[in-house]
């Protein structure tokens, strides 16, 4: 029964999501011209010796995959939002679902379709000549970090939705939010190339991991490093999702649990 | 035969205000109680109380002998709500059929029934031939009327009805009066809440007048117009609650 839930709810994100067809476009397009324009632009200009590698396209490419994630949390966390509004989330608390149902269909849904956009990411790479040094087996890693990183994401977002009064204030929130998240992280330059405070700051932010192993996959192989990024960036998933259960349960308790 | 709605000494506060003060209300199967009330008189509260969206201040609330606090579960498998206010944003971007088969999933109908009775409540409201087109296309009336047949999915025991008629064209509301005589016929229990005088004097067997969250009158329509010798229950609403404005007041 709960599978039902999940899986109804699911299809209500799907349908919505596929009926949108410029924005889903548009969504799949973003990843694609980001690449091509580090490619084309960035590339030229960056030290092999600070980035440490001479394709700054491979080494730019889990920094994309993480932009794109962020980009898509906060438009993970839009329904909850929108149904706390109209009041259609009243109507879905009046029903026999459980409450997780909701937040964990919004879970599977997100990282349905951020695999599907890592896959055409990974995959505009490999017409631009980056190929995983870890392989295809790299490829399915980089899909789990990536599917972390949604968890993470997600339920950051949702957390927030969550509890802020309005849209309004959320949009005011992530979009405040969401390019220094980037930009205090490895995403685009190596920790050792940035200041003693930003690497601190880096170091706490859980982007800096995920990306981290997916850079590791991309360019160096099976490393040892894997294990300790991937340990830190379940740490930060479990605690997020642990902030975000507390935050829905605290918007559905005003309601009755 | 136990009692569908038991609602004793119920009370919600809001802060300094209190929304629904000490209220009583009960229905037996198969009746239509109407909640009856100015605008804030605390009708919309007392309804999100039953739906188990609010926790009551004080007092108990049951449906079907359940508490709706401590087995909310219980009285969500056994209730179908009309929600006052329908955004259709709520379903962007979906056809009516789509709808109400992901919310007959959501209620648990059978997976392999799913499609059948979503048909099946489409077409008891009429919108079989509107079924597949969306839902923010639909009109005022169309979409009160997809709500109605959401509500009826999993055959629930007690409809609960926040003006469910608000904004309908004489047409529509007739349409919508009948289906819900047709329910109670089968024996659904049904609370009404609205602010038309009319369609509590046609639909409702019993009926209770609510003020500033507390009850003012209680009885069947006939009753309460006799007991003051008026025409009309909107005389006796008016007698009952006054003339002034009730936002100013407040
Ligand atoms: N969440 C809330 N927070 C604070 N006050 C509330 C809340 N919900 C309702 N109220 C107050 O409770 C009172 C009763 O409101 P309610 O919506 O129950 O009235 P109603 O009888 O349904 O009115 P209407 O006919 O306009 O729908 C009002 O004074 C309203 O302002
Ligand atoms: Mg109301």
């Amino acid at each position: 029964m709960w599978a039902q839930e999940v899986l109804a709810l699911s299809r209500r994100w799907l349908l919505m999501t596929l009926r949108e067809r410029l924005n889903l476009l548009f969504s799949v397009l973003q990843p694609a011209v980001w690449l091509v324009f580090f490619a084309g632009s960035l590339g030229g200009a960056m030290d092999a010796r600070v980035v440490g590698t001479t394709d700054y396209l491979a080494f730019a490419v889990p920094g994309i995959i993480a932009f794109t994630v962020v980009g898509n949390g906060v438009s993970a966390a839009m329904p909850l939002l929108f149904d706390k509004e109209t009041g259609y989330l009243d109507k879905l608390m009046s029903m026999p679902i459980r409450r997780s149902s909701l937040i964990v269909s919004r879970f599977v849904f997100q990282m349905g379709m951020n695999s599907a956009q890592v896959l055409v990411i990974l995959l505009v790479a490999l017409v631009l000549g980056v190929r995983p040094a870890t392989g295809l087996a790299g490829v399915l890693a980089i899909l789990v970090t990536a599917a972390l990183l949604t968890l993470a994401m997600t339920a950051a977002a949702m957390a927030l939705a969550c509890a802020v009064p309005s849209h309004g204030t959320f949009f005011a929130v992530t979009g405040f939010a969401s390019l220094p998240l980037l930009f205090m992280s490895n995403a685009f330059v190596p920790l050792t190339a940035m200041p003693a405070w930003m690497q601190v700051v880096a170091r706490a932010n859980p982007l800096t991991y995920a990306i981290e192993a997916m850079r590791l996959l991309m360019l160096d192989g099976w490393s040892a490093g894997l294990p300790v990024a991937m340990g830190a960036l379940v740490l930060a998933s479990a605690l997020l999702l642990v902030v975000g259960a507390w935050q829905f349960g605290r918007q559905t308790s005003e309601r009755v649990a | 035969m136990g009692m569908i709605i038991d609602v004793e000494r119920l009370s919600r506060r809001f802060g300094q205000s209190t929304a629904v003060d000490e209220l009583t209300l009960t229905a037996g199967a198969g009746e239509v109680v109407g909640l009856l009330g100015p605008n804030g008189a605390g009708k919309t509260t007392t309804i999100r109380m039953l739906a188990t969206l609010l926790p009551p201040s004080s007092g108990t609330a049951r449906v079907c002998g359940f508490d709706v606090v401590r087995a909310a579960g219980d009285v969500r498998l056994r209730i179908g709500y009309v929600m006052q206010q329908v955004s259709p944003m709520g379903y962007y971007m979906l056809t009516g059929r789509e709808k109400t088969e992901i919310e007959a999933a959501l209620y648990h109908v059978p997976r392999k029934r799913v499609k059948a009775r979503a048909a099946e409540v489409l077409e008891l409201v009429g919108l079989s031939a509107h079924a597949d087109r969306l839902v923010q296309a639909y009109s005022g009336g169309m979409q009160k009327r997809l709500e109605l047949a959401c509500g009826l999915l999993h055959r629930p025991e007690l409809l609960i009805l926040d003006e469910p008629t608000l904004g309908l064209d004489v047409q529509s509301r007739h349409h919508v009066w009948d289906h819900i005589r047709q329910l109670c016929q089968e024996g659904m229990t049904v609370l009404l809440a609205t602010n038309y005088m009319d369609e509590a004097d046609r639909l409702c067997d019993r009926l209770t007048i609510i003020d500033h969250g507390r009850e003012v009158v209680s009885g069947t329509p006939a009753e309460l117009k006799a007991a003051i010798g008026a025409d009309s229950l909107d005389e006796v609403f008016l007698r009952h609650t006054g003339h002034a404005l009730r936002e100013e007041a407040a």
